[in-house]
C-alpha cells in the first residue's frame, strides 16, 4: 500500500474533473485520479453544443437562458444555482474558445450558434440559436481542449486508478451529529488497476467528479464505464443523494443500441415522424415542436410506440428524419451521427430516416452541492473539504429534466467554481487531516473477499436483470406497481451479489473484479433511484407517474434526498434528517431514509409547462 | 496489413429480424492473442479460441463481452464509450487495426475465425490491453495545446470559417492510437513520434489562433520526427476516425520545407 | 498505515517512460529533399547515359575500350559520369541507411550494417573517381585496334 499526499484531489478526469483541475492546479498542489485516460471519458461523447447568451446570431441574454433552465426542469431547479450558471455560461464558452477550443464560426468569424431543445427567445415565444458548437462533436472538442491544457499546467494525473472510498473523520452513517458540527473529508482509497496495488490519498480537498450512472439502465447512450462510482461511495458513507428519481431518456437513440444521436439533429431542422410519416411532436409541443425539452419529446415518442403508431416491422422505433436537409449541410454540421447511422444500423441519413427510440441519458440528480460545489451532508450543512461537480453532483440546475447542452455547461460553470472552492480551501487548511486507522481496510476487505470467493453468482447475469428491470419498469412511463416490481427485483439482485464470484483472480489488470465491484455501485444507485420514484407520487419532468399524472406542487415541490443508515442507527440519527418526505425504508441491515430539501425560487413562480 | 474487409451484409430490404438492417444471428469464432504473466502460461502468449452466438448489428466488442462474460471472465481489454468515441478498444482485427465497437461481425468475414490480437508496438500488458504511455509521451512532447502572446482578447478570438476549416480533419483525433501501432517505423523501436503525435501537432500548426507553429516544427524535425515517415498509408487506412493521417504529415513536412527555404 | 494485502508487489508497467535522446535538426530535412532532388536529377543523367550509350549510332555494339576511353577524353562526360557516381552512391546510401533505420531494431545490428554500408560508399566512390581522372585512354604498348581513334590525332 502506497500513501499520497496533495493538496487538492480530483476524482475523475471528464469535463468537470478536468475543469476542476486547471483550476486547482494553479494555486494548490493537486492530482487527477481516473479510472480511465482523461480522454476517454464520456464527456467526448457530447455532441451538439453549449448554450449560453452570446448573442453572436441573434438577440440573447441570460435571464432568458435562466428561465428555460428552470421551466425546462420543471420549476424544480434551484433558481439562484441556474441564474449564476446562465450568467457564467457566456465566459465558460470563451475561456474554452480562448484554451483553443475549435468552435464553429459564424461569417464575421465569431462563434457559430444554433438551435436546441426548450431553449427559447423571450420566455418561450420561438427557438433561439445559443448553442456554441463544434460540429456535433462539442463534446469531444471540450475534452481534449481541457486535456490539452491539463498537459500545458503539467497537472498531475494518476489514470486507471479506480477510487473505490472516500474517508471522512466522522462516520456519518451511525454519529449522531449536531447541527453545524464540523465533519470533514480526509482523502479517497484507491486502486490501480494496473498492478492491484492499494494507494491511499490523503488531501484536504477532494472533488468527485465521477460522472453518470447510466448503466443501471439497458438501453442507454452511456459508456460501460458509468456506473456511479461516486454517487454510491458518498451514498456508502452516509452522505445523501438528491433528486435520483430523475433520470433524463435521450429522445434520439439508435433503436435497438441506444448509441446517441444529438439533438442538433433536430435543432438543424431534422423531424420526428411515427410509422405513419406524420410529423407527430406538432401535437404535443405545438409552438416549438420536435425542439421541446427532452422529457417531452421521449413520452411522446414512446406514447407514439405504444398507442401502435411506431415504425418498423414490430411498430417499436420512430423515425428521424433529415432526408429534405441537403448533404452538404448534414456533412458540414451532423457528420458523426450520420456515420453512427451508416455503421451501426447501416441507414443512409441522407435518403432513409434513422430509427430511434429513447435512450437513458443522464441523471439529473446526485450529489448534493451548494453553488461553490461543497458537499451537503444533509439539506444544508457541508461537508467540509468535500466538493463534486458535473453528472455526479446535483447543485440542482438541470431539476426534474435537463435542458440539452446544459450539462457541458454544468461541467464547466460547477466544475470551474469547485476547483477554485477546493484549491482556497485547501489553503486554509495548515495541515492535513489526520486519516482512520487502516483507512483502506474495507476496500481491501472488499476485494480480497470478491476475489477468494471461489464460486458464485456471475457479474454479467445479475447487471444484465438490473438493467432489464429497470428498462422495464423504471423507464420513461411508471407507475408504483412497475416500481415496486423493480424494487423487489433489486432486492433479490442484491441477495445475489453477495455470492457474486469472479473469474480472474489476479493482480495484474483485472477488470474482471472490477466490474463486480462496479455493479456493487450500480445496485445501490438502482435502488435509490426507484425508491426516490416510489416516494414521488406526482409526475414532473423526467418522472413520469401514469398513476399520479399530474405535477403535484403543493405536495411535491421539494428534493428528494436518500439517506442510507444501518438499521442500528439511532432514530436520533435520523432525526436530524430534515424531512418533509419522511419516509423510512427497512432492509437486510440497512434503511433508506428520505428526507427533503426545499427548492430555492428567487424570480420565477411555477407555472404550468407548455411549449 | 491486407486484411479483407468481405462485407457479408444481406440486402436490407428482405430481413425479416426486428433490428433494421440486421442478419439472422449466427455464430462466429474469435482467435484471441492471450499474454497473462501471472496465468500459469507465464511470460508465454498463447491464442485461445471462443465460439459465441451473433447477431447481425453486433460489433467485435460485443463478442469480445460475450466472451468475459458468459465464458472466461480473465480475458482482458479496454472499452468504454461502445461507439467510437473515446478510443479505448484499439486493437488488431484480422490483421488490421480497428476500433472493437466500431467494427461489425459482419464485416469481418464472420465464416472463419477472427482474430483478435493487441496493437503493435506497444508493451503488451495483459491480453489485449498495451501500455500506452510511450504513445501520450509522444503526444505530449509535441505541444497540443494552443500557444498564444500578448493579452487576453476579451471576447473570443476571430477566426474565419474558412481558417477553422483548415484544421477540422485532425480535431477529430481521439488518440486510440490505431495509427501509430500501425506504423511499420513504429514497431521498430518505439522512438518514431508517430502518426498520432503528428496529427495532433498539425492541429495546432494549421490553427491560425496558434503562434507555436515554429516551436513545433522544430520538435518534428527530429530523427525520429516526421522524416521517418515513408508514406506507407497504414495509417490514414487505420484510422477509425477518417482523418487523413497520411496527408496531415506530408503537410507538416511541407510546412518545414518552406521553413527551411 | 501497515496493511499490506500480500507481500507480492508487481511492478508498475508503466515505467516513466522517455525519448532516448532527442536529435533535432535540419540533417533529415536536407536529406529528404536531397533524396527527391537528387532522384529527378539521376533520371536525366541516366537515361541521357542509357541513350548515348545504348541508342545513338550503332547502340550497344559500338561500345568497347575505345568508345570509353574516347568519351572520357572529354571533360563533359567527366563530368556527366563524375555527377552520376556521386548521385548515386549518395542517393542509394542514403536510401539503404533509411532502410537499415526503419528494419534494425537493435543498435549494435544497426551501427555494425551502418560501418559496413558507409565503406562500400567510401571504397566505391574513392575508386570511381580515380578512375574517372586517371583513365588513360592511350596506354602504351596497347593493341591500337582496341585505341580510340584520339589517340592517332
Amino acid at each position: 500500500m502506497q500513501t499520497h499526499q496533495y493538496d487538492v484531489v480530483i476524482v475523475g478526469a471528464g469535463g468537470a474533473g478536468m475543469r476542476a483541475a486547471l483550476e486547482a492546479s494553479k494555486d494548490a498542489r493537486t492530482a487527477v485520479i481516473s479510472k480511465l485516460y482523461p480522454t476517454r471519458s464520456h464527456t467526448g461523447a457530447a455532441q451538439g453544443g453549449m448554450c449560453a447568451a452570446l448573442a453572436n446570431v441573434e438577440e440573447d441574454n441570460w435571464e432568458w437562458h435562466t428561465f428555460d433552465t428552470v421551466k425546462g426542469g420543471d420549476y424544480l431547479v434551484d433558481q439562484d444555482a441556474a441564474e449564476i450558471m446562465a450568467k457564467e455560461a457566456i465566459d465558460a464558452v470563451l475561456d474554452l474558445e480562448r484554451m483553443g477550443l475549435p468552435f464553429n464560426r459564424t461569417p464575421e468569424g465569431k462563434i457559430d450558434q444554433r438551435r436546441f431543445g426548450g431553449h427559447t427567445r423571450n420566455h418561450g415565444e420561438a427557438a433561439v440559436r445559443r448553442a456554441c458548437y463544434a460540429a456535433d462533436r462539442t463534446g469531444h472538442m471540450i475534452l481534449q481542449t481541457l486535456y490539452q491544457n491539463c498537459v500545458k499546467q503539467d497537472v498531475e494525473f494518476y489514470n486507471e486508478f479506480y477510487v473505490l472510498d472516500l474517508l471522512t473523520d466522522h462516520d456519518l452513517t451511525t454519529e449522531e451529529l449536531e447541527d453545524g458540527a464540523e465533519v470533514n473529508a480526509t482523502g479517497v482509497v484507491a486502486y490501480d488497476l494496473a498492478t492491484g496495488e492499494i494507494h491511499v490519498f490523503q488531501a484536504k480537498a477532494i472533488v468527485f467528479a465521477t460522472g453518470g450512472a447510466g448503466k443501471i439502465f439497458k438501453t442507454t447512450s452511456n459508456a460501460h464505464t458509468l456506473t456511479g462510482d461516486g454517487m454510491a461511495l458518498a451514498y456508502r458513507r452516509g452522505l445523501p443523494l438528491e433528486d435520483m428519481e430523475f433520470f433524463q431518456f435521450h429522445p434520439t437513440g439508435l433503436a435497438g443500441l441506444g448509441i446517441l444521436l444529438s439533438e442538433a439533429a433536430r435543432g438543424e431542422g431534422g423531424i420526428l415522424r411515427n410509422g405513419e410519416g406524420e410529423r407527430f411532436m406538432e401535437r404535443y409541443a405545438p409552438t416549438i415542436k420536435d425542439l421541446a425539452p427532452r422529457d417531452i419529446v421521449a413520452r411522446s415518442m414512446a406514447n407514439e410506440v405504444r398507442e401502435g403508431r411506431g415504425a418498423g416491422p414490430n411498430k417499436d422505433y420512430v423515425l428521424l428524419d433529415l432526408t429534405h436537409l441537403e448533404p452538404a449541410h448534414i456533412d458540414a454540421k451532423l457528420p458523426d451521427i450520420t456515420e453512427f447511422a451508416r455503421t451501426y444500423l447501416g441507414v443512409e441519413p441522407y435518403t432513409e430516416p434513422v430509427p430511434v427510440y429513447p435512450t437513458a441519458h443522464y441523471a439529473m440528480g446526485g450529489v448534493p452541492t451548494n453553488v461553490d460545489g461543497e458537499v451537503l451532508r444533509d439539506s444544508h450543512n457541508v461537508v467540509k473539504g468535500l466538493y463534486a461537480a458535473g453528472e455526479v453532483a446535483c447543485v440542482s440546475v438541470h431539476g426534474s429534466n435537463r435542458l440539452g447542452t446544459n450539462s457541458l455547461l454544468d461541467i464547466n460553470v460547477f466544475g470551474k467554481r469547485s476547483g477554485r472552492s477546493a484549491a482556497a480551501y485547501a489553503k486554509t487548511v495548515a495541515q492535513h487531516k489526520p486519516l482512520p486507522e487502516n483507512p483502506a481496510e474495507r476496500v481491501v476487505q472488499q476485494l480480497e473477499e470478491m476475489r477468494g470467493r471461489p464460486d458464485g453468482e456471475r457479474v454479467a447475469d445479475i447487471r444484465k436483470a438490473l438493467q432489464e428491470t429497470m428498462d422495464a419498469n423504471a423507464q420513461v412511463f411508471r407507475t408504483g406497481e412497475s416500481l415496486n416490481t423493480a424494487l423487489s427485483d433489486i432486492r433479490e439482485l442484491q441477495k445475489r451479489y453477495k455470492n457474486v464470484s469472479v473469474q480472474d483472480k489476479g493482480k495484474l489488470f483485472n477488470t474482471d473484479l472490477l466490474e463486480a465491484i462496479e455493479l456493487g455501485f450500480l445496485l445501490d444507485i438502482a435502488e435509490v433511484t426507484v425508491l426516490a420514484a416510489i416516494n414521488r407520487k406526482e409526475s414532473r419532468g423526467g418522472h413520469y407517474r401514469e398513476d399520479y399524472p399530474q405535477r403535484d406542487d403543493a405536495n411535491y415541490m421539494q428534493h428528494t434526498m436518500a439517506y442510507r443508515r444501518p438499521t442500528s442507527a439511532s432514530d436520533v440519527a435520523d432525526g436530524h434528517i430534515e424531512g418533509y418526505f419522511d419516509h423510512v425504508e427497512e432492509f437486510d441491515g440497512y434503511k433508506v431514509v428520505l428526507g427533503s430539501k426545499p427548492v430555492t425560487q428567487t424570480r420565477y413562480e411555477p407555472m404550468e409547462r407548455k411549449y | 496489413m491486407t486484411a479483407v474487409a468481405e462485407n457479408t451484409r444481406a440486402d436490407a430490404g428482405t430481413q425479416t429480424d426486428d433490428a433494421p438492417g440486421a442478419v439472422a444471428s449466427f455464430e462466429v469464432t474469435l482467435k484471441i492473442r492471450r499474454y497473462n504473466p501471472e496465468s500459469e502460461h507465464g511470460e508465454n502468449v498463447i491464442w485461445d479460441e471462443f465460439t459465441v452466438q451473433a447477431h447481425g448489428t453486433d460489433r467485435v466488442l460485443d463478442a469480445l463481452h460475450k466472451i468475459k462474460w458468459e465464458q472466461d471472465g480473465s480475458l482482458t481489454f479496454r472499452r468504454s464509450c461502445a461507439h467510437g468515441i473515446c478510443g479505448s478498444d484499439a486493437m488488431r482485427i484480422n490483421g488490421r487495426n480497428r476500433l472493437a465497437c466500431k467494427t461489425l461481425l459482419k464485416d469481418v468475414n464472420p465464416d472463419k475465425p477472427i482474430t483478435v490480437e493487441p496493437i503493435k508496438g506497444l508493451p503488451v500488458v495483459k491480453d489485449l490491453v498495451v501500455d500506452m504511455e510511450p504513445f501520450f509521451a509522444s503526444y505530449r512532447e509535441i505541444m497540443p495545446f494552443l500557444i498564444t502572446s500578448g493579452n487576453e482578447p476579451s471576447r473570443e478570438r476571430i477566426q474565419s470559417q474558412a481558417d477553422r476549416d483548415r484544421f477540422d480533419d485532425t480535431t477529430k483525433c481521439i488518440l486510440c492510437a490505431a495509427c501509430t501501432s500501425s506504423c511499420p517505423v513504429f514497431w521498430t523501436d518505439g522512438q518514431y513520434f508517430g502518426p498520432a503525435a503528428i496529427v495532433n501537432a498539425h492541429r495546432f500548426i494549421f490553427d491560425s489562433r496558434d503562434e507555436g507553429a515554429q516551436q513545433r516544427l522544430e520538435i518534428l524535425n527530429d530523427k525520429e520526427g516526421v522524416w521517418r515517415c515513408r508514406t506507407t498509408f497504414n495509417c490514414t487506412e487505420a484510422c477509425p476516425r477518417g482523418i487523413q493521417v497520411t496527408k496531415a504529415i506530408q503537410e507538416v513536412k511541407r510546412a518545414m520545407i518552406t521553413r527551411a527555404f | 498505515m501497515t496493511t499490506t494485502p500480500s507481500a507480492q508487489v508487481i511492478p508498475s508497467p508503466r515505467d516513466p517512460y522517455a525519448r532516448r535522446k532527442t536529435t533535432r535538426g535540419n540533417y533529415e530535412l536536407y536529406s529528404w529533399v536531397f533524396m527527391r532532388a537528387s532522384g529527378v536529377l539521376l533520371i536525366v543523367l541516366i537515361f541521357g547515359h542509357l541513350f548515348v550509350n545504348l541508342m545513338v549510332g550503332e547502340g550497344v555494339h559500338r561500345i568497347d575500350f575505345a568508345f570509353v576511353g574516347g568519351k572520357w577524353t572529354s571533360p563533359f562526360w567527366q563530368v556527366w559520369d563524375l555527377l552520376m557516381l556521386w548521385l548515386a552512391m549518395f542517393h542509394g546510401t542514403n536510401g539503404v541507411r533509411t532502410i537499415i533505420n526503419d528494419y534494425a531494431s537493435r543498435d549494435l545490428t544497426r551501427g555494425i550494417l551502418k560501418t559496413l554500408l558507409y565503406l562500400a560508399f567510401v571504397i566505391t566512390v574513392a575508386l570511381g573517381t580515380l578512375v574517372i581522372f586517371t583513365f588513360e585512354p592511350c596506354p602504351a604498348n596497347a593493341d591500337p585496334a582496341l585505341l580510340a581513334s584520339i589517340c592517332f590525332e
